[in-house]
């Protein structure tokens, strides 16, 4: 029951994802490349959690579990990189724009910049770990 | 480490997806464990062992150089 739950909410937040980022598409008019930038990385990182979403549902449909201790620790593993991750970005981010584009990043960018790089590094080594077994 | 959790599936006849439904955890999971990729938990090898009727002494091998 806890899996099926934790699978419908997962399918939820990924819809409400893909209809706020449709909204603010239709909204944006003429995209510039800063701007398609951030929507491929979310979407990469909506691909990731659909492709999650439904290995855990083939799971419980054969009466498998959807999570086990090698994924909580894959999770939490994955969790240390991406905090990692967030935690260099928030440096590196306003430091390398100031180097080499001489453009002070605004704080909601640098947020922003954080937010995807950390979401980012978690997804691609949950999946390395995943697949390798790591 | 190695271990003769698949030489042992084979006596009892079962697939790796068998022995995962008896002690509740992923396919995969079993795979990694034998391929030697995914050291388990002390509370998952007693399982494995106990599904598979022998012990964890058994069933891993570890080898002097991985101590």
């Amino acid at each position: 029951m806890k899996d099926k739950i934790g699978i419908v909410v997962g399918i939820g937040i990924a819809a409400m994802v893909l209809v706020t980022l449709s909204l603010f598409v239709l909204n944006a008019g003429n995209l510039e490349l800063n701007e398609i930038m951030p929507i491929g990385i979310v979407l990469i990182l909506v691909a990731f959690a659909m492709y999650i979403l439904w290995d855990r549902i083939k799971n419980v449909k054969k009466g498998l579990p959807a999570k086990d201790e090698r994924l909580k620790l894959t999770n939490y593993k994955a969790g240390y990189y991406g905090f990692i991750a967030a935690i260099w970005s928030a440096v590196f981010a306003p430091l390398s724009f100031e180097i080499l584009f001489d453009y002070e990043l605004p704080g909601h960018l640098v947020t922003a910049v954080v937010v995807l790089v950390s979401g980012f590094v978690f997804a691609t080594s949950y999946l390395y770990m995943y697949w390798k077994g790591k | 480490m190695k271990t003769r959790i698949k030489e042992l599936r084979a006596r009892y006849d079962l697939t790796q997806e068998d022995l995962a439904k008896k002690i509740g955890v992923r396919r995969e999971t079993i795979l990694f464990i034998e391929k030697g990729k995914y050291n388990p938990s002390l509370k998952l090898a007693y399982d494995i062992a106990k599904a598979l009727q022998t012990t964890i002494d058994d069933l891993f091998i570890f080898e002097e150089e991985e101590r």
